[in-house]
């Protein structure tokens, strides 16, 4: 899962240097669009909508990823 | 002053281009300096167009863009000369002329297919931002009149180009950040192998009710290509959102 997160990610901000502990919003390619397709990418492929709250305490991608999976441990 | 209407140097992706408008696209803009990437389905043909254009840095890809999954790495070897697009134009097209009767979802779907969904499949490729030019650029989508005004028995046809309409609108928002440009331009009737064989089909009173619909007759596939040579120029660097009707008059009525 992760490593499918991070090529969904990689391919939305269009960067492959990426990694789990950066902090997206100070991606250069961080912008209201890679927010947009971010939620979209995690509804389709997990059937989750994070509500803009919540992710705005998100602070890097390992955190997405951390929500994600709590959100499945959850709905076991 | 600078004369903008040139493609020097420009890198051109080109759906459609086996035949056609797409043909007569390839050659016009490829005589004014673009580098251009040609795409159909019959390699034969595409060798043919390839024929007719002026000399460049061109590529053909043979290629049925309906598999969207092949588009992404058709792309990427485009641009593995180490040379981003500058723009596209997507010609692929079919035409559906069936009364909604025995219209089927099918005859919809594959319509949509090829005319709207592979259209902005490619664009999605293209524009990336390792595969365009960084200073933005120009798309260009073929619609045509029938996305704006009806006609007997082309509701599969008339839907998708409309839909191509809409979706260039949007598109234009939202990649006007990036300077980069999306219209659409809407022929009426122009004499291809595709309009012939709907000639061919229609009754003689039926023929002149066409040719009466268009003020200044049929156009040439050259009376679009120019158009699509423009849009895709710089002389329209504050065009952007834009249905360009190229029709003869048809649509003055």
């Amino acid at each position: 899962m992760e490593k499918e997160f991070m090529d969904n990610m990689m391919e939305i901000l269009e960067n492959d240097e990426i990694t789990l502990d950066d902090e997206f919003r100070n991606l250069e390619e961080w912008d209201s669009l890679s927010y947009l397709s971010t939620i979209a990418m995690i509804d389709d492929e997990h059937e989750l909508v994070i509500p803009r709250e919540d992710f705005s305490n998100l602070k890097t991608l390992r955190d997405i990823l951390k929500y994600i999976k709590k959100d499945k441990e959850k709905n076991k | 002053m600078n004369n903008l209407f040139n493609l020097k140097n420009k890198k051109i992706l080109i759906s459609g281009a086996s035949g056609g408008i797409g043909r007569t696209t390839a050659k016009i803009l490829s005589s004014i300096g673009a580098d251009c990437v040609l795409i159909g389905r019959d390699e034969k043909r595409l060798e043919e167009t390839l024929r007719g254009m002026h000399g460049g840095n061109h590529q053909v890809f043979a290629q049925d863009i309906t598999e969207y999954d092949a588009l992404k790495e058709l792309v990427k070897q485009a641009v593995a000369d180490g040379k981003p697009f500058d723009g596209m134009v997507h010609c692929a097209g079919i035409e559906t002329v069936l009364p909604l009767k025995i219209l089927k979802p099918e005859h919809f779907e594959k319509s949509f297919s090829i005319n709207v969904i592979a259209g902005f499949e490619l664009a999605k490729h293209v524009i990336k931002k390792k595969h365009f030019n960084e200073n933005g650029g120009s798309l260009l989508f073929l619609s045509s009149v029938m996305g704006s005004v009806g006609s007997p028995v082309k509701a599969a046809y008339c839907s998708s180009k409309g839909a191509l309409i809409g979706g260039m609108k949007a598109l234009a928002l939202e990649l006007a950040p990036k300077k980069i440009r999306v219209n659409t331009v809407s022929p009426a009737m122009v004499v291809t192998g595709m309009s012939k064989a709907l000639l061919a089909k229609v009754t003689d009173s039926e023929k002149e009710a066409i040719l009466k619909a268009h003020p200044l007759g049929l156009g040439e596939p050259e009376d679009v290509a120019w158009v699509c040579a423009f849009l895709l120029s710089d002389a329209s660097r504050w065009i952007t959102g834009t249905d360009l009707k190229v029709d003869g008059g048809y649509t003055a009525q």
